[in-house]
Formats: structure tokens, C-alpha cells, sequence
């Protein structure tokens, strides 16, 4: 029991940056979320800590991807969905209208559970993408970024002897990681990830928790996932939802080794879920 | 539906019932040969026996957590099984330390065997209650057998400041100093015992 408590401290050393620092983090309040008439989530208050890795878990249905995309507007773009209830980022209310929805998505970036590189594009292309919509054109100033996305994500070697072969001829877990590379190259603030791993076999999985890691050095990040030791290795916070509701939110090591509530208790030891 | 992981908690739960059978008769044995003479030969087979098991928990506790990665109170439980297991082993050891005090020291007959005699009996009652603990994941028993531990750490501090006075029968004051002292120990791990039970039930060490 001792060890435990050692090893407590050995992964939650980042915690002094997150605690001084006020960038970059996320304060939801009273969110409610519909699909038409059917309500999928309900007041959902949750602080994501700037520079974290925070993991939404739950059983299927429970509104956590649902949740993860309120966070950029994304849910919006479904027809006859909406919210009520505020995002804040950075102190400003992503839903007050002060902020485009492109922007808010350009600032809070996404990684979907399939990699989806544009299959027509090679691999430097896809991760310069958004920079191109956003109308950077200077060739070199491209080519900068896409090695340095690259090299970010651990890519670079993989893919530096032809990078004008397809995105769509990596494998599945090189395929993610350079969505990840295409997500930080608009240099967001915030990196969303729904079920990153779900479509990767165990050593791409590894490495892309590896680079979970590592980003929070950077960015805040927020990670729906279905594989609850995959949120025990990686998150710093763990939110348990359920039925639509927050159930529990707390540091990762309380929800995994002492959760206060008994529905967490139950979902976590796989008792049900 | 059993969870798969069920099956090696159920195993651990019956291991430890059988090594507190086990430590329980291995103290009492131990403690009737100093009281009324005779032999105690059983205790060291039971102590090796406690051994074995203690080394049983100690692989199937690591097995489970490489194979289930247990989380919350089956965490808590297998943590917990590995210290109430070395517990047990350790009241069996002791037990066997004290036979082999006897056996050292020979007759011990004409000794005044009270302050002995008191003290286990009250070590053997904190045994009891911390094996109910477990066995009942019963947290209200910590506090009792916390207060008896002081009972028998003054017990033991009593017999060796009059061993520091005493100028003869020093064979019955080293003998009950000795038996005393493992007494003493067999108390603290009753106590960690009960506090992981209080571990396993509300996932808080006491202090």
C-alpha cells in the first residue's frame, strides 16, 4: 500500500504546472445536450484541467462522445441537435457568440476513433491541410510544418524517405498518429480524441498513449474512451458518465482505486457496463 | 455471470481463511505447551505450512494483477490479502519462535507463568478478532483490537524493567521476556491486519 502511494506520486508530478497555470482549460456548466426531442445529456458541470490528459469513460450510449463533441461545436453540425449550458475556454463561452464555431474548432481540435486521412492527399498534404484552408500558401513555411507536426507525433522517421505517398498506404496506427499531426498543426490549444485506439492493435495503441503523454506537456487534453485500463494509464482525471449524467469526476487514481461512488465502483470492477 | 477474475479472488479469500485457522492453532499450541509443559511439535510443520501458503497469496496476488489488472476494492482486497497473509505467517513464526524457546530453555514448570498466561491470552483474543475482521470485512473491530495492543506493550514493558531489577531465576524472567516479546509482535500484526480489512471496506489507510 505503501508503493501505491509512491507510485502516486511519481505520475502526478505535472500537477504544480496545472495547478499555477490558467491557460487552456475548459469549465463546463449546467451542459444539456439534445438530438431533436430526445435528450442525450443532462447539466453537466465538469473542469478540465489546462495541461491534463482527462478521460471520459462510460458504458455505451452514455453521452461521453456526445459530450467530447459539445466541447468544439461539433455537435451542432448533426440536424435538429443543440445544447444549452456553457463551454467556457479560456473564460469566454464558446456558445456566447463572440467566437466562430471555425475558429472554436481551429482552437480546440479533434482525432477521430477511424484515422481519416483524406485519402487523396499525401502524407505531408494531409498534415498541412488546415493550414492551407486557412490560407497559408509560402511552400517552405508548409514544409516546415509538416516536419515539424511529424516529428511531434514520431512520425517523421516513418514517413520521411516519401512523404508524397498516399496518407491512405500507412498502417492504422500511422494513419492516427498523422491525423494527430494534422489536428496540432493549427496549433490548438485543446486536443479532443474520441476512442483514439479503438480501430489500433496493441503496439500502435501503446505508441499512441505514449504521444497522449507527451502532449500534455503542450496541450489539454480530453480522451473518450471505451477501454478503461487505457484511461487508468494515461489520465491524469477520469469522469465516469452514465445514462447521459456526470456520475463522478476526480483524479484518475481515486476513480480507479477508492471511487466515492457505488456506480463507479460497480462500472469500473466490470460488475456492470 | 461470475466475472473471470472472481474465481482467484474466491481463492485468495480461502486461502487466508486457511492460514488464519492455521497462525490461531499454531499461537495457542504454542502458548499451552508453555503453560502446562509438553511438546509443540506441530507448530513447526504449521509454521512452514503458513509459509507456503504466504508465498501462494504472494503469486496468485501478482498473477491477478498481470492478468485482470484489478481496480477500486478488488484492488484494495488483493493489496490488502498480501499484508493480512504475511500477518498470518507471521503469527506463525512467532508461534514457532516461542516453542523453540522452550525447547532451549527446558523445564519451565516451576516458573510463575501469570504475566505470560495474561498477556496471550489477550494477543490470542486481538488473533481472533482480526481474523473476524476479515473474514466479516468487519471495520468495527479495529478499534478494540487497537486498545488491547496497549494492554500488551505494557505488559511486555512491565516484565522487562523487572528483569533489569531482577538478580536471580533469570531462566524464568529470560524465558517470559522472550515469549513476551513475540507476544508483542503477534499484537502489531494483528493490528495491520485489522487495518487492512479497514483498507479493503473504505480504501483509507488509518493512521
Amino acid at each position: 500500500m505503501q508503493e501505491l502511494g509512491a507510485a502516486h506520486e511519481l505520475y502526478s508530478r505535472d500537477e504544480a504546472r496545472a495547478e499555477v497555470s490558467s491557460g487552456a482549460g475548459i469549465e463546463i456548466k449546467q451542459l444539456s445536450a439534445f438530438y431533436g426531442q430526445k435528450q442525450a445529456l443532462y447539466d453537466v458541470n465538469l473542469s478540465v484541467r489546462p495541461y491534463q490528459v482527462t478521460a471520459i469513460i462510460g458504458p455505451s450510449g452514455c453521452g461521453k462522445s456526445t459530450l467530447i463533441r459539445c466541447i468544439n461545436r461539433m455537435h451542432e453540425l448533426v440536424p435538429d441537435a443543440y445544447v444549452t449550458g456553457q463551454v467556457m475556454l479560456e473564460g469566454v463561452d464558446i456558445y456566447g457568440g463572440s467566437l466562430d464555431p471555425t475558429e472554436v474548432r481551429r482552437r480546440i481540435g479533434m482525432v477521430f476513433q477511424k484515422p481519416n486521412p483524406f485519402p487523396n492527399m499525401s502524407v505531408s498534404d494531409n498534415v498541412v491541410a488546415g493550414l492551407k484552408l486557412n490560407g497559408v500558401r509560402n511552400k517552405s513555411k508548409l514544409a516546415e510544418a509538416a516536419r515539424r507536426c511529424l516529428e511531434r507525433v514520431y512520425l517523421w522517421d516513418e514517413v520521411k524517405d516519401d512523404l508524397k505517398r498516399s496518407g491512405a498506404s500507412l498502417s492504422g496506427g500511422q494513419q492516427q498518429r498523422l491525423c494527430i499531426a494534422r489536428a496540432l498543426a493549427v496549433e490548438p490549444e485543446v486536443l479532443l480524441m474520441d476512442e483514439p485506439c479503438s480501430a489500433l492493435d496493441p503496439i500502435a495503441t501503446a505508441k499512441i498513449e505514449e504521444l497522449v503523454a507527451e502532449l500534455k506537456s503542450q496541450y489539454t487534453v480530453v480522451i473518450v474512451t471505451h477501454n478503461m485500463q487505457q484511461a487508468s494509464r494515461v489520465a491524469d482525471y477520469t469522469a465516469f458518465m452514465y445514462l447521459g449524467k456526470l456520475v463522478e469526476f476526480d483524479k484518475t487514481t481515486t476513480i480507479f482505486e477508492n471511487p466515492k461512488e457505488q456506480l463507479t465502483e460497480r462500472y469500473v470492477t466490470g460488475k456492470f457496463g | 455471470m461470475a466475472r473471470l477474475m472472481d474465481m482467484g479472488l474466491e481463492k485468495l479469500n480461502t486461502l487466508l481463511l486457511e492460514m488464519s485457522t492455521i497462525s490461531e492453532n499454531a499461537v495457542a499450541t504454542s502458548i499451552q505447551a508453555y503453560s502446562r509443559g509438553g511438546k509443540a511439535d506441530e507448530v513447526r510443520e504449521w509454521s512452514a505450512r503458513l509459509q507456503t501458503l504466504h508465498r501462494q497469496v504472494s503469486d496468485l496476488s501478482m498473477e491477478l494483477i498481470a492478468r485482470f489488472q484489478p481496480v477500486a476494492s478488488d484492488l484494495r482486497f488483493v493489496m490488502a490479502c498480501f499484508e493480512i497473509s504475511y500477518g498470518f505467517y507471521r503469527f506463525g513464526r512467532y508461534a514457532l519462535d516461542i516453542v523453540e524457546v522452550l525447547e532451549e530453555f527446558g523445564d519451565l514448570s516451576k516458573c510463575d507463568h501469570k504475566a505470560v498466561v495474561q498477556t496471550a491470552r489477550d494477543t490470542q483474543e486481538m488473533i481472533r478478532m482480526s481474523v473476524d475482521a476479515f473474514a466479516r470485512r468487519d471495520v468495527t473491530l479495529g478499534k478494540q483490537i487497537r486498545e488491547r495492543e496497549d494492554v500488551v506493550d505494557d505488559s511486555y514493558r512491565k516484565v522487562v524493567r523487572s528483569v533489569i531489577n531482577q538478580k536471580k531465576d533469570v531462566k524464568c524472567a529470560l524465558s517470559a521476556t522472550l515469549i513476551l516479546r513475540y507476544l508483542e509482535r503477534i499484537a502489531d500484526h494483528a493490528v495491520y491486519i485489522a487495518e487492512s480489512v479497514e483498507y479493503i471496506v473504505t480504501g483509507v489507510e488509518p493512521k
